[in-house]
């Protein structure tokens, strides 16, 4: 009945077979204490990173988080919402990155991936399209594409797709914790949304639901693929997910995550990651950057989201990617825009353009703010006259990434009409 | 617009009425020509044939590439570069086994089939069941509206009266009433309605706690089934959407653009209608005055309007002379009267109903009708409903994937349960990712194949939930689906949750499943459950 699509019936044997392999794998791991996978698969064939990708949903206020403290354009166009200089002493103050831009307070538990070496940041980057749509500019972005309404499927769904799995009897390659698949996934061959990794089965009786898993793998086996495949993926996923203890999970190095649901995700995908069964890529969202109205510097809104998202970055890199041998993982930090360089009357900002985007791991060019003809926020230099403009290209620094770290070098199917620069965004 | 149409509302309800449309004829012996018989057709032919037969109703006759109307984006339901990038004909379509007209109308215009609904569509005929739902007011609803009176007070309270009470509960009420009408009410289409503009005029609860109760009875459930004129010129004046899109943090002195933009960009001409950012900045500049005061009361505050000269979308706005009155207010007024006229809010409304009731991808062809009756009726949602529910229209749209509310609230009507609350309902739709007025971003939750599919585990075990419910509170009843023998039982099930169409294969497997244990109440709700995550019960 999926004659049409090339890959569906070899796939549909392939998770049946997976599906019949494993269900007895259920009973045997749920004994175990550890986190660890009870039954040991062979280590990863490739050597290619993990990549664990982040979106900021809403527009993220670049400025708010890494600014150019010499800059006095910067506290003038912001009365009630700047970041104050690093040497005023003020309690709210930022940390100097470079001579140049300062890290604000709320960010500060980057400063030890930073410094590192291991976090790179990447001013005034984003699209070049100039849509201020939330809506447009996620699907732009996460497409890698703009303005393209045949292509639906996402960047990372088109590099899982171009690429031979890390491991060719994982029945899961991809998720997102997510309650529904980003479009940044949309295409990714066995991939699935998990919002929560650590409860996932099917309920009810258990002396049945053997046959009930049995009757469901064959009421799904055929039908039309964008239907049956999530389903199959899903059943096979049950035996892989019921091995990793994620509620005994131990972070190294002391890592501590934020109690929040951004925290408890970073918490997830480092146990998953590091439990090796096969996962090649983690979607996570963070919300709450639309700032339109009292954003706040140190406490406020911004604020609140600032500490999540660098706690959690900050406890992955403690966990993960420290140490003798670090994992290999590149996280990659993304969102649609950036917004207005001067704040509006509600001490807030509006839809703009540039932002910061944010890359950390092992292979990463880090301890730097990368930037392309920075100039200061005087009017004059500003796109329309209100916004940073975009010098870097989103697609510049993620398809580096998917070439040096994840080794895919079809660069023209995951970006497609896209020549990217490479700016030494990888080690 | 490219294809010219001579369908009107009213000859859209002579159909059942017509001998049989030659255009039908036309378009049988064209799908000869395709597939030899109905069986051996695959089913992206049939589907194409199907889609063919629309092009050509809709044309009343008249040859036009079957293209324009067929889909020419599938669902992006291709797992791997080489669907998405090669994008095939069309994937097996469920729809195909659906040949009853009324049974195929019950399932798009309701939230689920009932035994009863099935019935009462069946007696009445398609397009009489059609006017009846298309005129909520007089169907008689008491039951539901009483039990939602008595249950959920709070719905009928004023802002302040809301604000003093407990704003949780009253949020808990409105979502709980949400599924309670949309499960029992017999206003099935009202209650569709009531979900598409929810998402149309997507409001998020976490931003404006109480005030989407007001939102939903004075702006949703006042004009569901209404003019959208009066829908969208409500909604400009409804607290919650000031509140929720920073409207009332918005002045003269620093005008601020986001309900400016939503309402052009989401709520009428869409992201292409044709403005510039240009225009968005003037348009924030015409609303500044528009705020709330009190608890959540709209208010004109004339002093914080902007009396300077602005052009928004060509329309001018000279400069004027302040003052306290309410002239500065009537140049918003004027430029939503503009919007709701627009022929570009036609369009897109045209075809976001469209892909609502119809299909993923509606052709330009049905997109065309549905916009000049838009414009026709000027803006009677009644009216483009009957160009899109036309019976040769639905009968060729492929079938559409249930989202997690959708699926909630089909499941509940076919369980038939005795209820005296929804908890579980809404325990249900917040664990599969749909809960009620919880999307942030003002354009409401997404109506897209792909992006729900992929969390088939929450609906398995949301099926399960459901079909075990056995509190005071929520009493599903097994006996209700038990038959004589395995057959007997497999085939109850089959009738109330699929009104008794499903595929061969599927009845054997369902009767399998029964037959070892046709005695126990467990088993029965067991192979209920099992109905409820089957492929088959995903679409509608």
């Amino acid at each position: 009945m999926c004659g049409h699509d090339t890959g569906c019936a070899e796939y549909n044997a392939l998770s049946r077979r997976g599906f019949m392999g494993t269900a007895a794998g259920i009973v045997a791991g749920s004994a175990l204490a550890s986190w660890v996978p009870k039954v040991v698969l062979a280590q990863s064939a490739s050597s290619r990173d993990v990549v664990l990708s982040i979106f900021l949903r809403g527009g993220s206020d670049g400025l708010g988080m890494v600014y150019p403290f010499l800059d006095p354009e910067y506290y003038r166009v912001r009365p009630t919402i700047l970041n104050p200089r690093p040497d005023s002493g003020l309690p709210a103050a930022g940390t100097p990155l470079d001579g140049q831009f300062a890290l604000a307070q709320p960010m500060a538990a980057l400063l030890p991936a930073y410094r590192n070496g291991d976090l790179l940041i990447v001013h005034g980057c984003g699209l070049q399209d100039t849509t201020r749509s939330h809506f447009d500019a996620q699907r732009f972005l996460e497409v890698g594409k703009a303005r393209d309404p045949n292509l639906m499927t996402g960047w990372l769904g088109r590099h899982l797709a171009t690429i031979q799995p890390m491991r060719t009897d994982a029945p899961l390659r991809a998720l997102g914790l997510s309650s529904g698949l980003q479009r940044t996934l949309v295409g990714a061959p066995k991939t699935l949304p998990i919002p929560n990794p650590a409860n996932f089965g099917l309920g009810g009786d258990a002396t049945t639901r053997a046959a009930r898993q049995q009757w469901l793998a064959e009421e799904y086996t055929g039908v039309e693929a964008a239907v049956g495949a999530p389903a199959l993926d899903a059943l096979n996923t049950i035996a892989l997910l019921q091995r990793i203890n994620f509620t005994g999970y131990a972070p190294a190095n002391g890592a501590t995550y934020p109690n929040t649901g951004f925290g408890r995700g970073m918490r997830a995908a480092a146990a998953l990651i590091k439990a090796d069964v096969g996962i090649e890529a983690i979607q996570l969202d963070i919300g709450g950057w639309d700032t339109h109205a009292n954003q706040g510097t140190t406490t406020g809104s911004m604020a609140n989201i600032m500490r999540d998202l660098a706690g959690s970055m900050a406890a992955f890199h403690a966990d993960c990617l420290t140490g003798a041998t670090p994992t290999r993982v590149t996280v990659v930090v993304v969102s649609e825009f950036g917004r207005n360089v001067r704040e509006n009357g509600s001490q807030g900002t509006d839809h703009g353009r540039g932002t910061v985007f944010f890359a950390m791991g092992p292979g990463i060019r880090g301890g730097r703010v990368m930037t392309q003809n920075w100039q200061t926020l005087n009017r004059e230099n500003l796109e329309i006259g209100q916004d940073l403009r975009v010098t870097i290209d989103h697609r510049d620094i993620l398809a580096e990434i998917v070439q040096r770290r994840l080794g895919n070098a079809n660069l023209s199917q995951i970006f497609p009409d896209y020549t990217p620069t490479m700016r030494g965004v990888t080690r | 617009m490219g294809v010219s149409l001579d369908v009107t509302p009213e000859s859209a309800l002579d159909h059942e009425t017509r001998d049989a449309a030659p255009a039908a004829d036309v378009a049988s012996s064209a799908a000869e020509n395709v597939a030899p018989t109905a069986t051996e057709a695959p089913p992206p032919s049939r589907r194409g044939f199907l889609a063919a037969a629309a092009a050509l109703a809709l044309t009343g006759g008249r040859a036009v590439e079957a293209q324009s109307v067929r889909p020419a984006t599938p669902r992006p339901g291709g797992r791997g570069l080489s669907a998405a990038l090669a994008r095939p004909a069309g994937p097996p379509d469920l729809s195909t086994q659906w040949t009853d007209p009324v049974a195929r109308l019950v399932r798009r215009i309701t939230l689920g089939i009932t035994r009863e609904e099935l019935a009462r569509a069946k007696q009445l005929g398609y397009s009489r069941y059609l006017e009846e739902q298309l005129r909520p007011a007089r169907i008689d609803d008491r039951a539901c509206s009483e039990f939602v009176a008595r249950t959920y007070p709070m719905l009928a309270m004023t802002p302040e009266q809301l604000f003093r009470g407990d704003q949780g509960a009253a949020m808990t009420q409105l979502q709980e009433a949400t599924l309670y009408r949309a499960a029992f009410s017999r206003r099935q289409l009202h209650e569709r309605m009531v979900e598409f503009w929810t998402d149309h005029f997507n409001i998020w609860r976490d931003a404006v706690g109480y005030l989407k109760v007001i939102d939903d009875r004075d702006v949703i459930r006042a004009h569901a089934l209404g003019n959208f004129r009066n829908l969208l010129r409500a909604s400009a004046h409804s607290a919650a959407m000031m509140d929720y899109l920073d409207q009332n943090r918005s002045s003269r002195r620093s005008p601020n653009q986001n309900y400016a933009r939503e309402i052009m960009e989401l709520h009428s001409v869409g992201v292409d209608g044709g403005y510039t950012q240009d225009d968005v900045a003037e348009l924030s500049r015409v609303f500044t005055g528009w705020t709330i005061s009190g608890r959540g009361i709209f208010t004109y505050d004339a002093s914080l309007h902007d009396f300077g000269a602005k052009t928004v979308m060509g329309q001018s706005f000279p400069a004027t002379t302040p003052g306290p009155g309410l002239a500065g207010k009537a140049e918003g007024e004027r430029f939503i009267e503009f919007l709701a006229a627009h022929p570009n809010t036609a369009r897109y409304l045209a075809k976001k109903l469209a892909k609502f009731f119809l299909q993923y991808d509606p052709g330009q062809a049905i997109i065309d009708a549905a916009a000049a009756a838009f414009t026709r009726s000027r803006g009677d949602i009644p009216s483009i409903l009957r160009v899109i529910l036309d019976q040769r229209v639905l009968m060729a749209a492929p079938a559409k994937y249930k989202r997690p509310f959708h699926f909630v609230v089909a499941a509940t009507r076919s369980l038939a349960p005795a209820v005296t609350g929804v908890g579980l309902m809404r325990q249900q739709v917040d664990q599969m990712g749909q809960s009620l007025f919880a999307w942030e971003t003002p354009d409401g939750y997404p109506d897209k194949l792909e992006f729900w599919s992929g969390l088939v585990m929450q609906r398995w075990n949301a099926a399960t939930a459901l079909s075990f419910a056995n509190s005071a509170a929520f009493r599903v009843d097994p006996a209700g689906f038990r038959g004589a023998t395995a057959e007997a039982t497999a085939e109850t099930i089959i009738a109330r949750i699929f009104g008794g169409e499903v595929p061969p294969g599927f009845r054997t497997r369902l009767t399998d499943y029964v037959r070892p244990a046709l005695a126990s109440d467990t088993r029965i709700r067991e192979a209920v459950a099992l109905a409820l995550s089957s492929s088959q019960f995903q679409w509608y």
